[in-house]
């Protein structure tokens, strides 16, 4: 056995191992091959493991010490060399596993198909978070009111011309379908004290349709009663809401009408979305598109609310959401909003 | 209203185009919708506001462009010279409330015919057709000029050469000019002869004494009417004029007069005769209403810098007449301005003459609003957005729906979704009925989708109801509703689910959202759902809505060209649910022992509902038990008919210590002898 091998027979019996070892690892094509390999000459009876065995029986110290180093380096290489061959083979293994378990990845998703929210409620939530942002509040109110919250708290009383300016449903002499989102002004100043800053959001009834009109749309309401708002105010307000809304270059203009619930009373005109300006069919060739009406509140209103004219000013405004959405998507008739059409919804 | 802008140059000398002048009005409160070129002239198409009765004319037009380019206004003639032959006939006033002033000419001795070319032409224009009778087409023509509708009586054809202002009293009809019978009332103020009406006042003339080519003397009126009384005689009778229009918008009860000699004029211009002394019957005098304002009022409201002069001025080129008291000053409107009654008609002038565009525009500064944290707006938006991503798209329906669409539905007598409230002038008869239940509509719009070949149709709707609980306004309650219609769609990924159980899901989902917990699904009565597929939505023992497949009955009645749909609706109303709702949540520690799960298969009979074992194993006493779930519901191969197999998954968990095998044994193994023997089913082999 080893003790009779001379030193030089021992250092030139490593060299022969490191030789073979070197000739085995290169055959090595798989973990299984590499497995026996390692057991050659690492394991537990492997051709390295006896050699630090057999050290303890040689003799001299100087030997012994020279002896021992080689071995150990004849080790360190060995080990190093399975496991550097270990991890090319289990990268390349993976690598083929991961092939087999190849998928089509232009195969469509397992998606949750979301529905759509419907344009006009899309566009009605917009509104309400650029006033919310302005520090407005909501308010709600019946959809089917008194004729005193309707018209004649607003200044429209029974024989007035301005009713001809809505046709009203009615469901009793008393009682209509809102015509506007107007009554709840009304409503939340008989009940709430003044400094105010609300919109009311919903739904109004008019007894009229074709292309441009349906017998229900869509109005968010404006009011802000404070001790010293001004027109200036309405206008300050409302033109950051339009370049919110529409764009921050947009052109906005207020003009002179009439509302019986306001006065002085502002149609609000933006340049028109299709023409930039320049005159096409839906402005009427004038560049500017209608979108809110608006006034300081008329201090009749407020004498009937309670409120001291004397102390209290205030601007109130309205819009058709409708309106706002058909301008925002170049919608051309207000119907396809309760068609329901389902290739009509899913577009927004 | 159209104008004609060559009309309106004899009023004012204005030398810019008629683009700016249409523009300048339009930033004054005077909208020019319209331009349309007439040959060499442009007709406006102009907006005027119910407010501005005095625009409603040639003359109201100039003034206002007077104003606006701060120019002069020239009148026609309208001053009969010489000395006249006294009236031939005799005007009363009975009701002077309802007839302020009654004024007329005679004109003896007219040739009736054809009216000038000129005249026809700017009549054309303005949109009115020459009649071929130089008298009425006249009166029209002062009517567009100057604004104050005008009446020509054949004096031949009145009774006793006499006019009488009063009401109809009782059981009175007249022939109009159009020849109709209209029945009036006893408060409608009409113009009599000697003998009988002859005109409904304001509205349209009489028949039978009416102008035509035989007449050879007319009598001339004109009048102030009291407006709301022309406007509820125009509305009771249906019948809208041009005169109408003006009188119940308010006419200038001054100027009346002119507008009455410019007629006589022209008249006698085009057809000769003799034109008499006027007869002037004023009760009702003309009174000015002095308002008061304070000049710093005017610009705080405004939030302008407008000095004294300034605004005296802009309010003197609307004709108002200003003394100046210091701080503030005394307005007065002109007559035919009776829309200006208080200080802020005054600041209206002042703003729109001024121009809006020139107020500078600010950001307020003021109090927040309470109340901008709608608790109630937040839920219903975290609802809808549940829904959406379940796969339903919204729709917004008409409030309507019509009695057919409870019929369809066998609601029955009874049932408070009949008890609606009805509109009395609908558009259409199947919109006469306010919507209590949105399941109608959402029917409707399947219905559309599906004729036009969509077979993807999942559609819910938040609106609001409206039931009649017998107080003045209905109760508006808000619901939910929802209608899952999807068949066989070709998708890669199978989805076997039944409808009935993915739209279940939905309003699991909405539950689970709005942290609610403890709704129950119990057998509903609803005679349009399936009676084996349908379920009443259960929370705190409040019935808050229903969810199931339509009856196959309501199905067929649909038409629906299709065979054997599974359609599933549901219907929750949202301020039932939201009111259950908590409202605060509270954290709950996360365990910190290790949780241990044990499975139990039972078969059992079909007839006992998952939820019945479910609550009798979830009203099993014990202190580990954290979670019972419900993962495999079986029938079929290997169990036996009538019968069906539930595998739960019981997890069990101390709060204070690890559980050991032999615990868990335990009370696993006296839980699966309490539940055997409470729904006599057996483990399944
Ligand atoms: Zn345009």
């Amino acid at each position: 056995m080893d003790e009779l091998l001379s030193p030089e027979q021992l250092l030139s019996s490593l060299t022969q191992i490191e030789e073979a070892f070197r000739s085995d690892i290169a055959k090595v094509a798989t973990l299984a091959d590499l497995q026996q390999v390692r057991a050659k000459y690492s394991g537990k009876k492997g051709l390295v493991t006896a050699k630090m065995k057999a050290l303890s029986s040689v003799p001299d110290p100087v030997q012994k010490k020279e002896f021992g180093r080689r071995i150990n380096e004849l080790k360190n290489f060995v080990e190093d060399s399975l496991k550097g061959r270990e991890l090319l083979l289990k990268e390349g293994e993976q690598e083929r596993r991961l092939l087999t378990e190849k998928i089509d990845i232009t195969l469509p998703g397992k998606s949750v198909q979301f529905g759509r929210t419907h344009p006009i409620n899309q566009v009605l939530s917009e509104i309400k978070d650029i006033f919310v942002s302005m520090g407005f509040g909501i308010e709600d109110g019946p959809e089917v009111e008194l004729d005193h919250y309707n018209f004649e708290a607003l200044n429209i009383p029974r024989d007035h011309p301005a009713r001809d300016m809505q046709d009203t449903f009615y469901i009793s002499d008393d009682v209509v379908l809102r015509t506007h989102t107007s009554p709840v002004q009304v409503r939340v100043m008989e009940k709430t004290k003044p400094p105010l800053k609300i919109i009311a959001p919903g739904k109004v009834y008019r007894c009229d349709a074709d292309v441009s009109h349906t017998a229900m749309f869509h109005q968010v309401e404006g009011l802000m009663v404070d001790t010293d708002v001004s027109f200036g105010d309405l206008k300050g307000v409302l033109e950051l809401f339009i370049r919110s809304f529409f764009g921050k270059d947009t052109p906005v203009r207020f003009r002179p009408s009439y509302f019986p619930f306001t006065e002085p009373s502002a149609e609000v005109d933006i340049g028109c979305v299709f023409c930039k300006g320049a005159g096409c069919r839906v402005c009427k060739t004038t560049g500017w598109l209608e979108v809110l009406g608006s006034g300081l509140v008329n201090p009749r209103v407020f004498e009937m609310t309670g409120y001291d004219p004397a102390r209290y000013s205030g601007f109130a405004f309205g819009m058709g959401v409708e309106r706002m959405t058909m301008l925002k998507y170049s919608i051309d008739d207000i119907r396809l909003f309760y068609e329901n059409d389902l290739r009509f919804l899913r577009q927004f | 209203m159209k104008v004609s802008f060559d009309w309106l140059k004899e009023f004012v000398d204005v030398t810019v185009s008629p683009q700016e002048v249409a523009h300048r009005l339009t930033m004054a409160g005077l909208e020019i919708e319209g331009m349309e070129i007439v040959g060499s002239d442009v007709v406006f198409e102009v907006n005027v506001t119910p407010n501005r009765p005095d625009c409603l004319s040639i003359l109201g037009i100039a003034r206002e462009v007077a104003a606006v380019f701060g120019l002069p206004l020239k009148m026609p003639d309208m001053v009969v010279k010489g000395v006249q032959t006294e009236s031939t006939v005799t005007v009363e006033i009975a009701d002077s409330d309802l007839c302020n002033r009654y004024t007329g000419r005679s004109i003896l001795g007219v040739t009736i015919g054809d009216s000038p070319q000129w005249l026809k032409n700017r009549l054309e224009k303005c949109g009115i057709r020459s009649l071929n009778n130089n008298i009425i087409d006249i009166t029209n023509y002062v009517l567009l000029e100057l604004g104050h509708p005008l009446h020509a009586f054949d004096e031949d054809k009145l009774h006793g050469r006499k006019i009488r202002i009063a009401k109809a009293g009782h059981n009175r009809s007249i022939t109009t000019l159009d020849g109709a019978d209209r029945e009036l009332s006893y408060d409608m103020l009409l113009i009599w002869d000697g003998k009988d009406p002859v005109a409904v006042a304001g509205v349209m003339g009489g028949e039978g004494s009416s102008v035509n080519s035989d007449t050879r003397n007319i009598f001339l009126e004109s009048a102030y009417f009291e407006p709301t009384s022309v406007r509820r005689t125009s509305k009771a009778l249906g019948l809208k004029t041009e005169s109408s229009y003006r009188f119940e918008r308010g006419t200038d009860i001054i100027f009346l007069e002119n507008a009455l000699n410019r007629a006589a004029l022209l008249i006698e211009q085009t057809g000769g005769g003799n034109i008499h002394q006027i007869v002037d019957a004023y009760p009702e005098k003309y009174v000015e209403r002095p308002v008061e304002i304070a000049y710093d009022r005017i610009n705080s409201l405004l939030g302008t810098a407008l000095n004294k002069a300034e605004i005296l001025e802009t309010l003197q080129r609307v004709g108002v007449r200003t003394e100046d008291r210091g701080e503030k000053c005394i307005a007065i409107a002109p007559p035919y301005r009776r829309d200006i009654r208080e200080y802020y008609d005054i600041l209206e002038e002042v703003a729109r003459i001024y121009g809006f565009d020139r107020i500078p525009a600010r950001i307020p500064k003021t109090a927040l609003s309470d109340g901008i944290l709608n608790s109630k707006e937040v839920s219903v938006g975290r609802i809808k957005e549940t829904v959406r991503k379940t796969g339903f798209t919204e729709v917004i329906n008409y409030s309507f729906m019509n009695g057919t669409d409870l019929e369809l539905l066998s609601i029955p007598a009874g049932d408070s979704r009949r008890s609606h409230i009805e509109v009395m002038n609908p558009l259409r008869q199947e919109d006469s009925l306010m919507r209590t239940t949105l399941l109608p509509s959402l029917l409707n719009n399947f219905r559309y989708n599906l004729s036009r070949g969509t077979r993807d149709i999942r559609l819910f709707e938040i609106s609001k109801i409206f039931v009649d609980e017998g107080g003045q306004l209905p109760k508006e309650k808000l619901m939910l509703g929802g209608i899952f219609f999807r068949e066989n769609m070709p998708s890669v990924w199978k989805d076997e689910t039944p409808s009935f159980f993915t739209a279940k899901g939905t309003v699991d989902c909405i539950f689970d959202e709005m942290k609610i917990k403890g709704q129950s699904y119990e057998p509903s009565s609803e005679a349009f759902l399936h009676r084996g597929k349908s379920a009443d939505i259960v929370l705190d023992s409040v019935r808050i809505g229903f969810i199931g497949e339509l009856a196959p009955v309501v199905v067929e009645k649909l038409d629906l060209k299709i065979s054997k749909p599974e359609i599933v609706v549901f219907e929750m109303d949202l301020d039932k649910f939201l009111s259950l709702a908590p409202d605060k949540l509270t954290y709950v520690q996360i365990p910190r022992y290790p949780a241990v799960e044990r499975d139990i298969a039972i078969v059992l009979d079909e007839d006992i509902s998952s939820a019945k074992v479910m609550s009798d194993l979830s009203a099993y006493i014990s202190g580990f038990i954290e979670g019972v779930e419900l993962f495999d519901h079986y029938k079929g191969k290997n169990i036996p008919q009538g019968k069906k197999s539930l595998a739960y998954r019981i997890t069990y968990r101390a709060s204070d210590r690890t559980l050991t095998d032999s615990e868990v044994e335990d009370v696993h193994a006296r839980l699966v002898d309490y539940i055997l023997q409470k729904t006599g089913g057996q483990l399944r082999a």
